[in-house]
């Protein structure tokens, strides 16, 4: 059975048709990202499946529930970290699970370990760099209770190096841990590495264009980039955007 | 310890050099004691009238402390229920302002009619002037939060009330300690008004019978300590808020 069922969903706002018609599913333990060009309407996709917002029509489930307009039901992690500035480390990773009312400060002090952030456990997140910071924040989202974790452009604000080295880590971390993780990116690269499968959304009124499986087994490693194969999948999707633009 | 020193001494020496000319000139003018006393003559009454005026100054000082604590109650209620429900704020808001362009002055005297010569009027004035810079500082620190943390808490299904508590209420912290600063000092100006409409003990009292008694020197030693009072007050709140605040670091704007 599908995590994440996205069922034939329509939303517009005033005469401005964003989604049409728009259906996929996540699977379980799977790792699924959305590319498509700016704009598209990716950001109010998740906003739709985060309850922010009611689709005009269609049905989105999750664990075969309808969560349409339900807040909550999923774990987040924005674009920019969105770290409390007045709560330390450790106080910021455990908000997620606190919202909920289940806190587990044991859990969260050996994840921040893993993430390679002990000894800042009680630093403020202006004392952290920004990588620091989107570990920190995906920490949060991973100690949330919900069990699909919606990406949005996490890495989008970081330099390429740390942005590299972000990838592999969230790959090893969820490996790890499992969940299932819909990721929306505006990069190929990172589309291709991290993911098993990819939906490309067009341009607006945002439907999926074209879904790709991704064939590289994991664990990946980073050089996987470099490889013939990676460059011809990347080079296929590439030119599925070029028809959009 | 240095830098106070190298910051402190520009203005500490204009405030000596002032004091120096004044108690200079009014010794070598001969300007009459009742007009204006020279700054050692005032050091000596303040000195040798402190039981004569130190009731009084522990009066204001209740007063002052009273008066303030429900006035910041009162602001901080205000804009915690503007903020929650905006159709009282829009129906109200107007009437906060009007309630500020009500001349004191005016107001003490009716206050008096309506609640007798009690300390109730007295309070009532301090807290009309101190709730109010309270309430908009406040207001706006709420108002003013990152929209990136209030779209994380609602993604994460944060209920309204989890969204004030933990994000608007910490986020507006360092505006509410601007409003109170400004009260603090707004509370002390407040309670010698109130005293002045009729009260039997007060630094205002003191101020008011000294100056019909031509007793300048005692008006002065009114008008410092109704000056230490609310730098102490200022003093005292910074530091609370440099507590309460600590998470901002030297130099991290949140």
């Amino acid at each position: 059975m599908a995590k994440l069922n996205i069922d034939h969903v329509n939303k517009s706002f005033g005469d401005n048709l964003v989604l049409k018609d728009l259906a996929f599913d996540v699977k379980e333990e799977e790792f699924v990202s959305i590319i498509g060009p700016s704009g598209s309407g990716k950001s109010t996709l998740f906003h739709l499946i985060g309850g922010l917002y009611e689709p005009d029509d269609g049905m989105i489930q999750l664990d075969g529930k309808r969560i349409n307009g339900q807040k909550g039901a999923i774990s987040y992690m924005p674009q920019s970290p969105s770290l409390l500035p007045w709560r330390t480390l450790l106080e910021n990773v455990v908000l997620g699970a606190e919202i909920h009312g289940k806190m587990e400060e044991k859990t969260a002090k050996s994840m921040i370990q893993k993430a390679g952030l002990s000894g800042f456990e009680h630093s403020y997140p202006h004392e952290l760099s920004g990588g620091m910071q989107q570990r920190a924040s995906f920490i949060r989202s991973l100690l949330s209770p919900q069990s699909l974790i919606c990406l949005d452009e996490p890495f989008s604000a970081l330099d390429e190096f740390t942005r590299l080295e972000m990838q592999k880590w969230l790959l090893d971390t969820w490996e790890q841990h499992q969940r299932s993780i819909l990721f929306i990116t505006h990069n190929i690269e990172e589309a291709l590495y991290l993911s098993d499968r990819i939906i490309l959304l067009s341009d607006r009124p945002a439907t999926v264009q074209r879904e790709f499986k991704v064939p590289f087994t994991r664990p990946r490693d980073p050089s996987i980039v470099l490889t013939e194969e990676f460059l011809k999948m990347k080079q296929t999707i590439h030119s599925e955007l070029k028809v959009l633009l | 310890m240095n830098n106070v020193i190298q910051k402190g001494w520009r203005p500490t020496s204009v405030l000596i050099l002032l004091l120096l000319f004044w108690e200079l000139s009014s010794r070598w003018m001969g300007i009459p004691e009742w007009l204006l006393p020279a700054p050692t003559a005032i050091v000596q009454e303040g000195i040798s009238g402190w039981s004569a005026y130190a009731p009084h100054l522990f009066s204001t000082i209740r007063l002052t402390l009273t008066g303030f604590t429900i006035g910041s109650a009162v602001g901080l209620a205000v804009a915690t229920l503007l903020h929650l429900i905006p159709k009282v704020r829009e129906a109200v808001y107007p009437l906060l302002i009007l309630s500020q362009n009500i001349p004191i002055i005016v107001l003490a005297p009716l206050l008096v009619i309506w609640f007798g010569f009690g300390v109730l009027p007295k309070l009532i004035i301090i807290v009309l002037v101190c709730f109010f810079p309270i309430a908009v500082a406040t207001m706006d620190g709420f108002r003013q939060t990152k929209n990136e943390y209030i779209h994380y808490m609602k993604m994460a299904g944060a209920t309204q009330s989890q969204i004030f508590r933990k994000v608007e209420w910490p986020y507006a912290l360092p505006s509410i300690f601007s409003g109170l600063k400004i009260s603090a000092t707004y509370s002390v100006m407040g309670a010698v008004i109130s005293e002045w409409l009729g009260a039997n003990k007060g630094i205002g009292v003191y101020m008011t019978l000294a100056s019909s008694s031509f007793r300048t020197d005692r008006v002065f030693v009114a008008i410092f300590f109704i000056m230490m009072l609310s730098l102490l007050f200022f003093l005292l709140i910074t530091q609370l808020e440099k507590w309460a605040t600590r998470w901002k670091g030297e130099n991290a704007r949140g």
